[in-house]
């Protein structure tokens, strides 16, 4: 398994310089001016081009790339061209928040999606079905940022039960969790959403195999059915889609954050990007990249686990 | 007994402790800079208005006022040329690292600030300061040398609370270096204790501040970008002030809570519809005019709001010296009121009888992008089809730098009627092409000299008139359509006092300082 994992590191590498070369050139293609964003319009001309000099924004291209993925390699993310602070330590700032509302979201997804998926396959075109259907497709229709909302006004608003802004400190676990409720539900109940259908629809296919069949041949109980021979078998795929979904709900983040004000990865990316903040854009694109395929390789792994005649050759 | 009377006693100071902390939250993701050379947006600015001091001040909520700030008194010489500061003993620069109890102000921290300011390696606003000397003179005395004398309209500006004029304590800039930027150390009623990255940046009050100990224990500014999660903040008592929207329907809408103060205040910032005079057909004055009789400006105030939006009659707004008040623009018969049966004609005359088709980007933004698209259904009106492309808010500004635009429509606040007419009307600030290139999208060239007269009339009478005949000159030739005033929306919770009356505000939120209270 570690020559696995370290061959799929090494195929990270090649990877992650096409996801930097490719935001390095489109963020540059793109029209506008990080010292005219930095400056305002009210700046002199001659601020913005000393500006532009100091940025390094006047060096030729090729120097200009060369110098970030120098940077890489020594570990060093740069500076935001607009604040000029160390984006690593940005990053190492809003960086567990971001990680807490993604984890947060996925762990409402797993523990209530699975459980809405299974009873939906067992119950198939009966009632319970048809409710976690419907629920399914809301959950998956309606934008986080708008469920956000809809939360902060019901549970922020009208009845205070939690705060509509911020991040709880880390220090303070009563109040951070108090903080993550909101925006975790968020993302969770469309989580949730993924999940049951991807739970019911590989639960009625496992329900069909010669192995369950046998299994109730046996005399066993339905619920060791479910649990014990179903179960197992249909977590591959969730797995799958769970990894696919946590890489997606980073993502998905961006709007919940700006909607319930944390700290995130997802809202730095989008005052870079809209600041044209090219060094900050490129490292963070880059560090979100790195997670992705860090969560790929453990829903990777993770199959092994679920199964254990899966092999790492 | 008393054990009880301890313990209220002691709940009832921390309800006064926790509740005497400000919250303000801004419609922004993030800081840009803390120092003041740099600071321009809204949010920036708010910080730095309430860490820094100028050597004079606008008076808060009233920007038609100067009043010494850093400096108890000034005085000029009578040629004009040498401006004296006489600075006020005492003022105590916050703590920082390396000076944990802070120092007194000196004349030197003054001459270093405004070397600083003058220099565009440390400064956007160097341009405000070309060609002047500073000198300390003694401990608390500042000496300015102009290199031609200027009127006090447009001096104390430069040295007031705003910009290039704050003043940045030379020990702590040089012991923090490029930290100062996130990590700004003033003399103003608040310091800087500490910023999390897209969240908040927190204040404490000044315990030393010259005016006395600010009410507040301290203020905390949120980047809150949602403005559905402002407005919950502030119903929810999680915030006390916030930055609105600035438009009618959401003024109102906001009004309706009966616990939430709104606030419209100016000076507000100026929407003109610049005409690029060197883009076919717009190189003819027959077809600008039609432009401006096709254009209803009282239609987009209605849209946008009378409490929000007031009509804007020329190019510098009447507020300031040697702004033309749309009386005056009237008396001249420059209003252009809307008339498409003239503006069909004067395209006639100029070849276009049935119109003709352009094409302009606009940025996302809600204040530039309506009201394009309103004047974009006016001009249909008499044949002009305008395409409209839209952009986001930095390719916005970079496509209009690059005179990509035919019609240019642009939001802003200038401190002077100079500052106004300099930058988007001086020959030299034309797109592209100018000696110094600025915002000069109507490629004007016929005023420089007007402006520069202007500038150096030391007779206040004189220098309003030159400013005003330079605006007349503009809408004759119909370098650019005034459309209105757009003012600032701040709404707080009604336990916010602010300590003055607020009608105004150069830093564009309502100025927190040591006077405003959380009852």
């Amino acid at each position: 398994m570690a020559r696995y994992v370290i061959r799929r590191i090494l195929v990270a590498f090649p990877t992650l310089l096409a996801v930097y070369t490719l935001v390095f050139l489109f963020i540059r293609v793109a029209p506008g001016d990080p010292a005219v964003a930095a400056l305002g319009d009210y700046a002199s001309a001659e601020a913005v081009q000393a500006l532009r000099e100091r940025m390094g924004l006047n060096t030729p291209l090729w120097v200009q790339y060369g110098a970030t993925l120098l940077g890489y390699v020594r570990g060093d993310l740069g500076r935001s061209l607009i604040t000029n602070i160390s984006i690593g330590s940005q990053i190492a700032a809003v960086l567990p928040h971001t990680l807490e509302l993604t984890f947060a979201g996925v762990l409402i997804g797993t523990i209530f999606g699975i459980p809405l998926g299974i009873i939906a396959a067992v119950h198939r075109n009966r009632l319970a079905d048809y409710l976690s259907r419907v629920f399914s497709l809301a959950g998956i229709s309606i934008p986080a940022f708008y469920l956000g909302i809809l939360l902060i006004l019901a549970f922020a608003v009208k009845l205070r039960w939690f705060p509509v802004m911020g991040a709880g400190d880390f220090s303070n676990p009563v109040e951070n969790l108090r903080h993550l409720a909101l925006p975790a539900l968020a993302l969770g109940i469309i989580m949730i959403a993924f999940v049951a259908r991807m739970t019911r629809s590989c639960f009625l296919n496992v329900l069909r195999e010669d192995y369950i069949r046998t299994a109730r041949a046996k005399g066993l109980s339905e619920r060791g059915v479910i649990l014990l021979h179903s179960l197992r078998n249909a977590l591959i795929p969730i797995a799958a889609v769970l990894g696919t979904q946590t890489a997606l709900l980073i993502g998905d983040s961006v709007m919940t954050e700006i909607v319930f004000s944390r700290p995130g990865m997802g809202k730095l990316i989008v005052q870079a990007m809209l600041q044209r903040d090219y060094i900050a854009l490129q490292s963070l694109i880059v560090v979100y990249a790195s997670l992705v395929v860090v969560i790929n390789l453990l829903t990777d792994l993770s199959y092994g686990v679920i199964d254990p005649r899966i092999r790492y050759e | 007994m008393k054990v009880r009377l301890l313990i209220l006693g002691c709940w009832f100071l921390s309800i006064v402790a926790t509740g005497q902390v400000l919250r303000i939250a801004f419609d922004a993701a993030d800081l840009k800079t803390l120092d003041p050379h740099y600071a321009a947006a809204t949010m920036d600015r708010a910080v730095v208005d309430m860490v820094f001091n100028g050597l004079v001040r606008y008076k808060p909520g009233d920007i038609t006022v100067i009043e010494p700030d850093l400096a108890l008194s000034w005085e000029v010489s009578e040629d004009g040329l040498i401006w004296t500061f006489y600075l006020r003993p005492g003022v105590s620069v916050h703590p920082f690292p390396g000076m944990p109890d802070g120092y007194e102000l000196t004349s030197e921290d003054v001459v270093f600030s405004l070397i600083k300011a003058a220099d565009p390696q440390r400064s956007a606003y160097a341009g405000e300061y070309t060609g002047m000397k500073f000198e300390a003179v003694d401990k608390y005395t500042v000496k300015i040398v102009l290199p031609q004398p200027i009127s006090s309209a447009l001096f104390l500006p430069k040295v007031a609370n705003y910009s290039g004029g704050f003043i940045v304590p030379k020990r702590a800039y040089e012991e923090l270096g490029p930290r100062f930027a996130t990590n700004p150390v003033g003399t103003g009623p608040f310091r800087f204790k500490e910023y999390s990255p897209a969240q908040k940046v927190v204040l404490v009050r000044n315990e030393h501040y010259f005016r006395g100990t600010p009410k507040l224990e301290g203020v905390e500014i949120w980047y809150m970008p949602d403005v559905t999660a402002r407005l919950s903040a502030l119903l929810t008592g999680e915030v006390h002030v916030i930055e609105g929207v600035r438009e009618q329907a959401w003024v109102e809408a906001v009004k309706r809570y009966p616990q939430v103060i709104v606030d419209v205040f100016g000076p507000g910032e100026t929407e003109v519809l610049h005409i690029n005079m060197t883009k076919r057909p717009f190189t003819d004055l027959r077809v600008r005019q039609a432009v401006a009789y096709a254009i209803d400006r009282n239609e987009l105030v209605t849209a946008i709001g009378p409490d929000v939006a007031e009509p804007l009659c020329a190019a510098v707004p009447p507020y300031l010296p040697g702004g033309l008040t749309c009386a005056e623009v009237a008396e001249r018969g420059l209003l252009y009121d809307v008339d498409l049966a003239k503006a069909r004609e004067l395209l006639a005359e100029a070849g276009y009888p049935e119109g003709f088709e352009i094409s302009a980007y606009i940025t996302e933004r809600a204040s530039y992008r309506k009201p394009f698209e309103n004047i974009q259904a006016q001009l249909a009106r008499v044949g002009i089809k305008l395409n409209i492309t839209v952009v986001d808010h930095s390719s916005f500004h970079s496509l209009i730098r690059q005179d990509a635009n035919p019609l240019v429509h642009y939001e802003a606040w200038r401190p002077s009627a100079d500052a106004f007419l300099t930058r988007f009307y001086h020959s030299a600030s034309r797109v592209v092409v100018g000696t110094k290139p600025d915002t000069n999208f109507s490629h004007v060239t016929d005023i420089d000299g007007l402006i520069e007269a202007a500038r150096y009339e030391l007779d206040t009478e004189k220098q309003i008139a030159l400013w005003k005949e330079a605006q007349i000159k503009l809408l004759e030739e119909m370098a650019s359509y005034p459309l209105y005033i757009l003012k600032f929306v701040f709404c707080r919770s009604k336990s916010v006092d602010y300590g003055y009356e607020l009608k105004s505000s150069l830093a564009l939120y309502p100025s927190i300082n040591e006077l405003t209270t959380l009852k």
